[in-house]
């Protein structure tokens, strides 16, 4: 296919995807095409020719495009993908023009590192950032500041974030993020309280309705009193402390070899 | 027995303070009484000439030919070792005048005349056409011996040596171009030792001109055959060296993956291995393992010279290692700041562990700002920002040490924090992540703390103890396997002994000297 060809194609997308009320299935659809078309271009191996910009560009936009139609579709593994071909032409590609798009997306895949709670890739992708962006631009900002929140376990600020997402794809990923926290305040709250009025652990949890709360109790077997309107929770006080005897053993034993040896 | 000289590389060296990479004007004096100890049989008073002094020099590089050409023969690396531990107190005399004598005088005429007459005016080409007319037809004369690569490949990397400290990186660069192919083509053991100085300059070259990222390539092959051939010395300073470029464009996932799939050579020495210890020490930290990366950073901390040559590495491990420890919850100890060479440097990181010591979230914002810029260069703010969390987990437990029972009113006070609810939920995470120990009441919104479990009841102390005897045995256990018995020791008679111990003296010597070779590195 000629690259003239592909451009047409890569408009025609762009034209969809941007339209008011795009068809996803048509984009998808236009991207695996592009896709094809894009391989016999330089898109994935460039070492023949070097600094074809024109290509090079081309096959980011259409990048581009597939990462934010992967948020929209709801599939993560093939945003992970996009990503992950994306991230050589922030990195490595030093001729091409910035994209306006490159740091939302960057954003955007913090965000989802942050979701599936893989911090410690979170903070290796931090370090590829500018130090420049990593201050000053919004769309990163709110992914650092979000998971400063988490670790400090300000909930709170992690819920009212949701109003100021820099653009709509993050909504996707902080309602993700949402379930991770009902998750993790329960299990602080667990250890914290002995027991917990049901509509305070309401407040707490960010739920409305009585029946929610109920059901997210007996999801995380919690003994709830009827009368009283009250959860227990479990303590673990009473909790017999085991003598490690297995690995006692196997130290002394270790010992014993060292020392023979010495003396 | 090759391998006991370079482990015990600590040795210090004295009034040296070389900046890297630069060309420094050698004060005469000390020059003179380099000279002087180097060349055993001068006499240390004598004031010698310029004239005496190059010849002095020359000699000493004809030496290490020999040395070269010995390793070779014996195939005994320690031999090149040698040669190549001279390097470092070589380097502050070279000047071309001398670069061009060694040349002229060692390439002869003979079987390969076009390989090497084309050497000699490539060689003296880099040098200058000032050194080139300094040859004069007396030096055309000179001996005639049988040619080694090795020496070939010394003499190129003295001159490498020699265009970095004069700033001609372009030249340089060319330069090492040639003798990493030469050194790839010929395919030697022998040529091991230098085909690791090789690659550091020509990988030094490339980070002058800012070129890191097209040498990546070349590396990683060299890596991977020098793996294959079990070249503990080139292979330490590739990966290294790989490491390096990937930390310039801060790659650390790449650079993480490379440590994954390498095994670091048992015996590299020690300078090497103090650099993978750091690299592997921030690559932990970013992706918080902090107990790891502490480990590492202390061994780097510990396998670096003691010297003022290494005082940019130890600043910048040692400023690591405080971020690290406080992120573990530890606070770095006093002593630390007040050491002479890191004292300066430190002063920023000082101020945050007092910040995070109290506990006090308004300084750790503020010291913080005021120091963004510093912390950036470091490549360690991100690290930094992580530490708020600690801070304020300091602040509570504070809190919860010194008061039984306080409301969540006063916690979200003390600490600063936005709102009750925040303060709740902190306590709360705090309790479960076993900062503290205590209990919330909800309706009332107080936080009490629990009675301080003794800790003697607990497996706490037997762990800490199987800690510490781990640690002796393996101690013991390095020890036995690292000692060496001379061969035939009970036959050396008195003179024999008395030579060894001449011997030992100038290898001492030369040892401290190569400490110098850390200077290269503490830029990062």
């Amino acid at each position: 296919m000629a690259i003239s060809e592909v451009k047409r194609l890569a408009q025609a997308l762009s034209q969809e995807y941007n339209s008011a009320n795009p068809d996803l299935a048509k984009c998808g659809h236009f991207l695996s095409q592009l896709k094809i078309a894009l391989i016999e271009l330089s898109y994935l191996t460039h070492e023949e020719r070097p600094n074809n910009i024109e290509e090079l560009t081309l096959a980011r936009d259409v990048l581009e495009i597939g990462a934010q139609w992967s948020v929209r579709t709801k599939d993560i593994p093939s945003f992970e993908r996009y990503m992950a071909q994306l991230q050589t032409y922030y990195n490595d590609h030093s001729a091409l023009p910035a994209s306006p798009l490159k740091y939302n997306l960057i954003g955007l895949n913090l965000l989802c590192l942050l979701s599936q709670n893989r911090i410690s890739d979170f903070h290796t992708a931090l370090e590829t950032i500018d130090p420049e962006q990593l201050h000053n631009n919004p769309a990163i900002q709110h992914p650092i500041k979000l998971e400063q929140s988490l670790m400090e376990g300000s909930y709170n600020r992690v819920w009212s974030s949701r109003s100021e997402v820099p653009s709509q794809e993050y909504l996707f990923f902080i309602d993700i993020l949402m379930d991770t926290i009902r998750n993790e305040i329960a299990s602080c709250s667990e250890k914290a309280y002995t027991s917990l009025p049901l509509s305070d652990a309401g407040t707490l949890l960010f739920f409305t309705n009585m029946e929610d709360i109920l059901n997210f109790a007996k999801e995380r077997n919690w003994k709830v009193n009827p009368v009283e309107q009250k959860a227990y929770f479990h303590s673990d006080a009473d909790e017999k402390i085991n003598i490690p005897a297995d690995q006692i053993i196997k130290q002394t034993m270790f010992y014993a070899r060292d020392m023979d040896r010495i003396v | 027995m090759s391998e006991t000289p370079r482990r015990s590389t600590r040795l210090n060296k004295n009034q040296e303070d070389d900046t890297k990479g630069k060309a420094k004007p050698v004060d005469q004096d000390v020059e003179m009484e380099d000279t002087a100890a180097d060349a055993t049989s001068e006499s240390t008073e004598k004031v010698l000439t310029p004239k005496e002094l190059e010849a002095l020099v020359v000699a000493d590089i004809k030496q290490h030919f020999a040395l070269f050409i010995k390793s070779a023969k014996t195939h005994e690396a320690r031999f090149a070792i040698r040669a190549l531990r001279a390097v470092s107190s070589l380097r502050k005399r070279l000047t071309s005048h001398i670069l061009a004598q060694t040349i002229a005088s060692c390439y002869v005429k003979g079987k390969f005349l076009f390989v090497i007459v084309d050497t000699i005016s490539r060689l003296l080409g880099y040098l200058g056409s000032e050194a080139a007319a300094s040859i004069t037809a007396e030096h055309e004369t000179t001996v005639t011996k049988s040619e080694t690569p090795e020496v070939d490949v010394y003499l190129h990397l003295l001159v490498m040596i020699y265009l970095l400290d004069q700033n001609q990186l372009e030249k340089g660069m060319e330069l090492s171009n040639i003798t990493v192919k030469t050194v790839q083509e010929l395919n030697r053991r022998s040529l091991d030792q230098l085909a690791a100085k090789v690659y550091f300059y020509y990988a030094r070259f490339y980070e002058l001109t800012g070129r890191l990222s097209e040498i990546r390539p070349t590396l990683l092959n060299a890596q991977r055959t020098a793996t294959l051939r079990r070249d503990d010395d080139t292979q330490s300073t590739l990966i290294n060296l790989l490491l390096r470029n990937y930390f310039h464009y801060n790659l650390y996932d790449q650079a993480d993956k490379l440590v994954s799939k390498t095994t670091f050579p048992e015996n590299a020495t020690n300078n090497q291995l103090a650099r993978y210890m750091y690299y592997l020490g921030r690559i932990k930290a970013i992706q918080l393992e902090y107990t790891e990366s502490h480990q590492s950073l202390l061994q780097a901390v510990r396998k670096a010279p003691q010297n003022n040559v290494t005082a940019g590495f130890q600043q910048e491990a040692n400023k690591l290692l405080i971020i690290v420890q406080l992120l573990m919850g530890e606070i770095p100890e006093r002593s630390l700041f007040r050491q002479p060479v890191l004292r300066k440097a430190l002063v920023p990181y000082f101020q945050i562990t007092q910040a995070v010591r109290v506990g006090d979230l308004n300084k750790f914002q503020e010291t913080l700002a005021a120091h963004a810029a510093t912390f950036n260069t470091d490549k360690n703010y991100t690290l930094i920002l992580r530490l708020r969390h600690n801070v304020i987990k300091t602040g509570i437990r504070m809190i919860s040490l010194s008061y039984s029972r306080i409301s969540l009113r006063d916690v979200c006070l003390k600490l600063h924090l936005d709102s009750e609810e925040d303060a709740e939920y902190i306590v709360a995470k705090s309790i479960r992540d076993g900062v503290i120990d205590a209990t919330i009441d909800h309706e009332k919104g107080f936080m009490r703390s629990k009675e301080n479990v003794d800790i003697y009841s607990t497996n706490e102390p037997q762990h800490a103890f199987h800690q510490r005897i781990g640690f002796c045995l393996k101690l013991h256990n390095d020890s036995v396997k690292a000692m060496r018995f001379p061969l035939k020791a009970v036959q050396l008679d008195a003179a024999e002994v008395e030579a060894a111990r001449d011997q030992e003296r100038t290898l001492v010597q030369e040892i401290a000297e190569a400490d110098e070779d850390m200077d290269e590195d503490d830029d990062l």
